[in-house]
C-alpha cells in the first residue's frame, strides 16, 4: 500500500512538473481526502467512489477548471490510502485540513468512516457532502457541515413497502447483517412494514463474513413468505442469491441490499439475478444526463458504476462544483450556499435540510435482461415490475 | 433426505470446504513449523490464476487445477529459497523456526496482496461455474461446493495414506521429530524440506480455485481464510491430515446446527466455544499424538 501511494504520488509530482509552466498563472484548488485502495472497504470504494473524484478531476481540469467565483482554477487532488481503518482516516483528515490545509475536502467511502470523521470536519469547518454514508445516527449528530446525499434508511425501505404492499405482499421473511447498516435497515424495514400491514413471520440476523446461510434459508424456505428481503453486504448478498437458486427458494419477491447494484453481481451471477430487486437509483435510461454519466465512466475506467451510490458520488461532485462557482472557497460561505440552495445533479434535483438530501425518493430496482430497472416509485419507474418474480434460471 | 441429514450434509460440505482451506498451511506449519501467515494470499493467487483462466481464456476452471497446483508448487520453491531456507538452516530449534518465519509470512502476505491489488485493482470479481444445484435424496446441493468438498476429503486421505504407508510419508515425519536425526539416517532435509513447502503452496491454490467457483474473490480474500485454517490446524492436531479433516467438518456441523437452533449470529460464539472445549480436554488437537 506504501508502495502503491509512492507510486501514485511519483506520477502525480511527474505530470504536475510536466503540465506547470502551461498553467503558471494560479494555484490549483487542492482538494483531499481518504479512501480505501486497499483492505475491506476497497471493493466498495473503488467502484463506488473514488473513480468518480479521478473522472471529476480530469473533466473539470480538461474543461479550462473549477470556476471559483468566476475566475478558472485548475483542481489538484491529494489522495491517500486509508487501509480501510478508522484511525487512519481520522488521522488523515487531521493532516489535510490541519497542517496541509487543502482547499476542499472530499469524503471516505463508507458509513463507518464518515461516522469516524464527522467530528474533526466541524472543529476545521470543511464541508462534506456523503455519497456512502447511510443512517439516522450520523444526521442525528447535527453537524452542521456534514450533508448525505444516499437516500436515509427509512426512505429506502418505506419505498420497498409500498412497493410491496401495491402488489398485495401479506407475507415477508427478513435477514439482515449484524452491523451498524443491518441493524438501521431492519429497524427502518419493520417500521414500514407494520405500518403498511405486512406481517413480518421470520427475522434472524447473521454476523459479517458467513460463508453459508443455507441452514437459514431452508427454515424459511419452509414458512413460505410472500417476501424475502436480506438487509446484506456485497459477499452476503452473492451468498443468499446463490444459495436461494441452491435450494429453489423462489418467493415472489427477492430483495437484497448492498451489492444488487453492482455489475459484478449481474456479471458473476448472469441469468440467475432476473427479478432480484434492490437498492438502487437510476440506471442509463433515466435520463440523457444519467446516460451521459454512465458512458463517461465506462469510457475513463473501463467499467461501470454501480447503480445505486455511484451517481451520488458524482451528484456530490456536481453540488460542491456549483456551490463552489457561486461562494468560492470560503468555506463557511461554502456550507451556506450548500446547505441553501437547490443543485441540478445526474440523481436529479437536490436540496438539503438539516444535512439530508431531501429531493431524492426512496427507489426499488429490480434485474431485467440485463438492466437494474427502476420499478418504483411510478415516476421514477424505467420499466414495469416483474412480480411475481420469475423461477431461478 | 430427511431434515436432520440435510442438516448434517450442509454442516460436513461447510466443513469440508474450511478443511480445504486449512490442507496446506498444515503441511507448512503442522509438519514443518513454519508459520506461514501469507497462506491465505496465496489461496488469493490460486483463484485469481482460475478467474484469469476462465473469463479471459475460456479454460475450464477444473481442467486447469493442474496448472495451478504446479505454477504455486514452482511458486512455493522459489519462497522458500528465498525466504526460509535460510531461516530452517540457521535456526537451532523448531521454536526459533517458528517465531522467525512468522516475520518473514508477515511481510510476504503484505508483498503478495499489494501486488495484487496493483495488478487487478481492489475491484470485486468472478464468475459462475458448476452453481447448478444436484438434487441428492430429495435435498438440493451446488455443484461447486460439493466438488470443493469431494477433493477436500480425497486430498486428506491420499494425504493421510502418503504420510503413513510410504516411504517419503515416513521421511517427512522423520523430519519433523527431528531434522538432525533425520539426516543421520540419510533423509536429504536439503530437498525434501522445498518439496513439502511448495506442496503446501500447491494446495492452497488449488482451494483457491475450487473457491473462486464459490464465492466471489478480491486481493484481501486470503486474511480470513488464514484465521480459518490456523483454527482448523490447532483443532485438528497439528500436521495431522485426518484431524484438518474431521476438524473442518466438526465446525462446519457446529455452525450448521447452531445456526438452526439458535441465531446465525452466534456463529462465532459457537465456533469458538467448541474451539476452546476441545482444546481444554485435548491441549494438543483432535488427532495428536
Amino acid at each position: 500500500m506504501i508502495c502503491r501511494t509512492a507510486i501514485r504520488l511519483a506520477a502525480a509530482t511527474l505530470l504536475a512538473a510536466a503540465l506547470a509552466p502551461a498553467f503558471a498563472q494560479d494555484a490549483p484548488v487542492k482538494i483531499g481526502y481518504a479512501i480505501a485502495r486497499t483492505g475491506p472497504w476497497s471493493a466498495g470504494a473503488q467502484l463506488t467512489q473514488e473513480p468518480n473524484y479521478v473522472m471529476w478531476a480530469e473533466g473539470v481540469n480538461a474543461a479550462g477548471g473549477l470556476n471559483v467565483k468566476g475566475k478558472k482554477r485548475k483542481v489538484e487532488l491529494v489522495g491517500f490510502d486509508d487501509r480501510s481503518e478508522a484511525e487512519t482516516v481520522v488521522r488523515t483528515y487531521e493532516k489535510l485540513m490541519g497542517s496541509d490545509k487543502v482547499d476542499l475536502i472530499l469524503p471516505p467511502w463508507g458509513t463507518g468512516a464518515n461516522f469516524a470523521v464527522m467530528p474533526v470536519i466541524q472543529k476545521y469547518g470543511y464541508p462534506m457532502i456523503a455519497p456512502t454514508a447511510t443512517g439516522r445516527k450520523l444526521l442525528g449528530m447535527k453537524n452542521p457541515y456534514f450533508f448525505a446525499i444516499l437516500q436515509q434508511p427509512d426512505l429506502m425501505m418505506n419505498a420497498l413497502a409500498e412497493f410491496l404492499k401495491a402488489r398485495n405482499v401479506k407475507t415477508a421473511a427478513v435477514i439482515h447483517v449484524d452491523e451498524l447498516f443491518g441493524l438501521e435497515q431492519a429497524s427502518a424495514l419493520e417500521a414500514a412494514f407494520k405500518e403498511k400491514g405486512i406481517q413480518v413471520i421470520e427475522k434472524k440476523s447473521y454476523p459479517l463474513g458467513v460463508k453459508d446461510l443455507k441452514s437459514v434459508l431452508n427454515d424459511i424456505k419452509a414458512k413460505n413468505p410472500d417476501a424475502f428481503v436480506a438487509l446484506s453486504y456485497p459477499p452476503d448478498t452473492f451468498l443468499v442469491t446463490a444459495q436461494a437458486r441452491e435450494i429453489a427458494f423462489n418467493p415472489k419477491a427477492f430483495y437484497a441490499s448492498v451489492g444488487t447494484a453492482f455489475p459484478i453481481y449481474r456479471d458473476k451471477l448472469g441469468p440467475t439475478v432476473e427479478g432480484v430487486m434492490g437498492l438502487g437509483t437510476l440506471n442509463p435510461k433515466t435520463s440523457a444526463a444519467a446516460k451521459a454519466y454512465f458512458d463517461a465512466h465506462v469510457a475513463r475506467h473501463k467499467k461501470e458504476p454501480d447503480r445505486w451510490a455511484s451517481a451520488h458520488a458524482w451528484a456530490a461532485l456536481q453540488v460542491m462544483e456549483q456551490a463552489v462557482a457561486k461562494a468560492g472557497l470560503d468555506r463557511k460561505a461554502l456550507r451556506d450556499a450548500i446547505a441553501s440552495n437547490e443543485f441540478d445533479t445526474v440523481i436529479g434535483k437536490v436540496r438539503f435540510r438539516n444535512g439530508e438530501n431531501v429531493s431524492t425518493p426512496g427507489v426499488v430496482s429490480q434485474w431485467q435482461s440485463g438492466e437494474f430497472e427502476v420499478v418504483w416509485p411510478p415516476d421514477r419507474a424505467t420499466a414495469p415490475a416483474m412480480h411475481p418474480k420469475p423461477s431461478w434460471r | 433426505m430427511s431434515f436432520w441429514a440435510e442438516l448434517a450434509a450442509s454442516g460436513l460440505i461447510t466443513g469440508g470446504i474450511y478443511a480445504l482451506v486449512a490442507m496446506g498451511l498444515n503441511l507448512q506449519y503442522g509438519l514443518m513449523r513454519i508459520m506461514n501467515i501469507s497462506h491465505g494470499e496465496f489461496l488469493m493467487l490460486g483463484a485469481y490464476l482460475t478467474w484469469l483462466a476462465y473469463t479471459v481464456f475460456g479454460i475450464n476452471p477444473v481442467a486447469f487445477l493442474p496448472a495451478v497446483a504446479l505454477t504455486l508448487f514452482i511458486a512455493g520453491l522459489l519462497v522458500y529459497r528465498l525466504c526460509f531456507s535460510r531461516i530452517a538452516r540457521t535456526s537451532p530449534s523448531v521454536e526459533v523456526i517458528e517465531a522467525r518465519s512468522l516475520l518473514v509470512g508477515f511481510g510476504l502476505m503484505y508483498l503478495v496482496q499489494n501486488a495484487a491489488y496493483l495488478a487487478w485493482g481492489a475491484d470485486l470479481r468472478g464468475y459462475s461455474f458448476l452453481a447448478d444445484a444436484i438434487e441428492i435424496g430429495g435435498a438440493r446441493f451446488a455443484a461447486n461446493r460439493l466438488l470443493a468438498f469431494g477433493f477436500a476429503v480425497a486430498a486428506s486421505l491420499a494425504l493421510l495414506a502418503l504420510l503413513r504407508w510410504t516411504m517419503i510419508g515416513k521421511a517427512v515425519r522423520a523430519m519433523m521429530q527431528s531434522p538432525v536425526g533425520a539426516q543421520l539416517v540419510g533423509i536429504d532435509t536439503g530437498v525434501l524440506h522445498p518439496l513439502v513447502f511448495g506442496a503446501g503452496l500447491a494446495l492452497a491454490g488449488v482451494a483457491g480455485a475450487l473457491l473462486s467457483m464459490v464465492y466471489e474473490i478480491t486481493p484481501g480474500m486470503g486474511e480470513p481464510y488464514t484465521v480459518t485454517a490456523l483454527i482448523v490446524i490447532t483443532l485438528g492436531g497439528l500436521g495431522s491430515a485426518a484431524g484438518c479433516l474431521v476438524g473442518g467438518m466438526l465446525l462446519g456441523l457446529v455452525e450448521s446446527f447452531g445456526m438452526h437452533f439458535t441465531s446465525p449470529s452466534l456463529k462465532m460464539l459457537l465456533s469458538y466455544g467448541v474451539f476452546i472445549g476441545v482444546l481444554l480436554a485435548r491441549p494438543r488437537g483432535l488427532f495428536a499424538r
